[in-house]
């Protein structure tokens, strides 16, 4: 979208990887394989970006399986969230069209398990670095020398300050 | 390194290794004290650092649970990180931006320039601006702030140049600002490459911290034990009611008590009234140096926020160093813009994994989702100014114990009506300002968790306004001191660094010159 390149430090662990056929959820750990996919609907619905491949935010599900493997507090609270979710309506919340799972989302909004779910979304779908790609961060410079001679003052289209301002 | 028996009580022992911590025990060492430093955190070094935002966040921060109360947004976002700063060797000076502003005299005499404020309970400093001044210098030339002592500069990035373009077409004034970042070499340490990384530790070195620059040198003296990991829990004190030594819990989980002539405590604001607290005996029922109730009180966090908005082109604000542009007409106190006290705007970018975290922390949908993907065309701006004192701000303590048995803090935090008044005159100004330079869109960003912690153990000419004297040694305890932001009378509006560590230098020489004198 943005023509630059995405750089994850090379000292982080590697993006996690996951199959492009439904086998994904082979991948799973702790999770059963009907809350994930209730789990990436709500995740699609809560940020929704038309452009990025399914697989970015399947890598969001695979992030909140290991979260719930190491907390047995969160993983209680994943559960709660996709049983109220399915509950909402007459259909499981994975079958709703858009407008209805948005309702649905915005019912429990105040919920401690809403919570979690959309602050843990955040936290792992933005720093996919495929997303950072798709969005134009660049990400880690140190190892390439910084910005400096990598357009930290490229921008052209606003007149430039005078010199020492 | 030179080590210190645990019975050794002639030397000075400091809690915590940041911004106050760090350079007192420079200042001390370099003036012949012996002194141990305790820091809960790793002794980590650049290679340990990563450019990575969470990764940085999950190394560096402090994690431990705390509370919060009040009518504050943060406790709402933030409800068990209300507070933001680190643990680790150099404190949250592996981790600032390094912006590095002045009190100016207005702020220093609070009470008496804003006068008497329903509900707020401003006091003077027990110290001027000349006092001070002297001690400015010298944390200037210490720490490499550009644009003093012949240091340029650093150099407009694509961020700073929206923010100009858009405060000139208003007529206001911008610059780069000054920065502890080295535009050029100094003092051994390189110029920026423009990494953008420095809160994630800065692994090249050019951003002052205690890390890469007070403790080596302290080190060096021969008069330093630093301790890392090792974390104060209680601080006892002699029958004469004189601090007499600090018990604190190694790597392993082992306590120790380590005798001391005078502790000082820098822990960040937070930590340093909870520990206090928490030190109560019979001769202290309310906690050490509490015995008028000020321990904890008028905690201030400045007025801080954010304004983050979207362009046509492509800004790239990830490039670069993060802080360097400043906007400083408003920091004078005008009674006529309707509130007392002044704010800066400066120059505030983050990576996209933080700024989808800041924006809004309970915003979802396609309309986040629109904003967001524009991340490459987004510009930001960050507010500091300062918010009023009031009694009922304050640090206590919970039931709950943490690891180490030391009650978890809570934090309460009433916004005052003039806060109010400031936050949104702030919001209205730099969104003018990105509007003037042709923003399409622009998203008034609430305040992050407290990253600059101020006030709760405050100096005051009168022992009943506060905790510390002028020199911050508490009124009731005279070896005891803070070197730490919660020393602060009032929040003043500039990013508290400079002033922490100014304060920092001016105590040493205090503290020296009591020692010499035979009084401490
Ligand atoms: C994101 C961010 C950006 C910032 N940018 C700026 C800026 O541009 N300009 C500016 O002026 N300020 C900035 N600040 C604020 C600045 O970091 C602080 O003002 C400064 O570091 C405070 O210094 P300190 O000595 O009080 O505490 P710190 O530097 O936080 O050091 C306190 C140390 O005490 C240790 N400690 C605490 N309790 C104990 C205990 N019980 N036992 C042992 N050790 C303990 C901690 O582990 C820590 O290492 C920023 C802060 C944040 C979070």
């Amino acid at each position: 979208m943005t023509g630059i390149k995405a750089h994850k430090d090379p000292a982080m662990p590697p993006p996690l990887t996951v199959a492009e056929g439904p086998e994904w959820v082979e991948a799973l750990t702790l999770l059963a394989p009907d809350m994930a996919h209730t789990l990436l609907a709500a995740t699609r619905t809560l940020y929704p970006h038309d452009g990025l491949p399914e697989r970015v935010y399947r890598r969001v599900i695979l992030h909140f399986d290991r979260m719930a493997a190491m907390s047995p507090a969160a993983a209680q609270s994943l559960a709660e969230f996709v049983d109220r979710v399915d509950a909402a309506m007459p259909l499981p919340f994975r079958d709703l069209s858009e407008s209805y799972r948005v309702a649905v989302l915005t019912s429990l909004e105040e919920s401690a398990a809403f919570r979690l779910v959309q602050r843990s979304a955040v936290r792992f779908l933005y720093d996919d670095v495929e997303v950072w790609q798709a969005f134009g961060y660049e990400g880690a410079s140190v190892h390439l020398g910084g910005y400096a001679a990598r357009g930290f003052n490229d921008l052209d289209w606003l007149p430039e300050p005078p010199a020492g301002v | 390194m030179t080590e210190y028996d645990l019975d050794d009580s002639g030397v000075v022992v400091i809690i915590g290794s940041g911004a106050g911590g760090g350079t007192l025990a420079h200042e001390l060492t370099k003036r012949g004290v012996g002194v141990v430093l305790l820091e809960a955190g790793r002794h980590l070094s650049a290679e340990d650092f990563v450019n990575d935002e969470w990764g940085g966040y999950e190394m560096l921060s402090w994690l431990d649970k705390r509370t919060a109360s009040g009518d504050w947004r943060v406790a709402r976002d933030h409800p068990v990180t209300p507070s933001w700063s680190c643990q680790v060797v150099g404190g949250t000076t592996t981790h600032w931006s390094g912006c590095c502003y002045r009190l100016i005299e207005d702020e220093m005499r609070a009470r008496t320039v804003y006068g008497d404020i329903a509900g707020a309970s401003l006091i003077d400093w027990p110290l001027t601006l000349d006092e001070l001044e002297p001690y400015y210098d010298l944390a200037e030339a210490r720490m490499g702030v550009t644009r003093t002592n012949g240091l340029p500069g650093l150099p407009a990035n694509n961020n700073f140049k929206v923010m100009y373009a858009g405060a000139s077409a208003l007529g206001l004034n911008a610059s780069t600002g000054r920065q502890a970042i080295n535009s050029v070499p100094y003092d051994g340490r390189p110029a920026t490459i423009q990494d953008g990384f420095t809160v994630t530790g800065d692994k090249v070195g050019s951003r002052w911290s205690t890390l890469n620059v007070e403790i080596p040198r302290a080190l060096a003296t021969g008069r330093l034990e630093l301790r890392p990991r090792s974390r104060a829990v209680f601080i006892e004190h002699d029958a004469a009611g004189k601090a007499s030594g600090v018990v604190y819990v190694d790597a392993a989980g082992t306590r120790h008590r380590q005798k001391a002539r005078a502790v000082v405590l820098a822990g960040n604001c937070v930590e340093s009234s909870r520990l206090l607290l928490h030190s109560a005996s019979s001769l202290f029922p309310q906690g050490l140096a509490n015995g008028h109730g000020s321990v904890g009180r008028y905690y201030l966090r400045h007025i801080i926020q954010t304004v983050w908005s979207v362009f046509d082109k492509p800004v790239n604000m990830h490039r670069g160093e993060i802080m360097t542009g400043v906007v400083d007409d408003f920091v004078r106190h005008d009674p006529a813009r309707g509130f007392a006290g002044g704010y800066y705007v400066e120059l505030n970018s983050m990576g996209l994994p933080t700024t989808a975290a800041f924006l809004d922390p309970g915003w979802w949908g396609r309309d986040f989702a629109q904003v967001i993907e524009q991340y490459a065309h987004m510009a930001g701006m960050l507010l500091s100014g300062e918010d009023m004192p009031q009694a009922g701000n304050r640090i206590t303590l919970n039931d709950e114990l943490d690891a180490f048995g030391v009650p978890v803090a809570n934090i309460h935090y009433d916004e005052h009506p003039n806060d109010l008044k400031m936050r949104s005159h702030g919001y209205k100004t730099m969104t003018a300002i990105h509007q003037a330079a042709g923003a399409r869109r622009s998203v008034e960003a609430p305040a992050y968790p407290a990253s600059h912690n101020l006030g709760s153990n405050r100096m005051s000419a009168k022992a009943e306004d506060g905790v510390l004297d002028g020199n911050g040694r508490a009124h009731e305890v005279p070896n005891l001191f803070i070197a730490d932001g919660s020393a602060f009378a009032t929040g003043g509006a500039c990013n508290p660094t400079l002033t922490i560590v100014a304060l920092a230098i001016r105590q040493a020489d205090f503290m020296a010159r009591q020692m010499a004198a035979g009084e401490l």
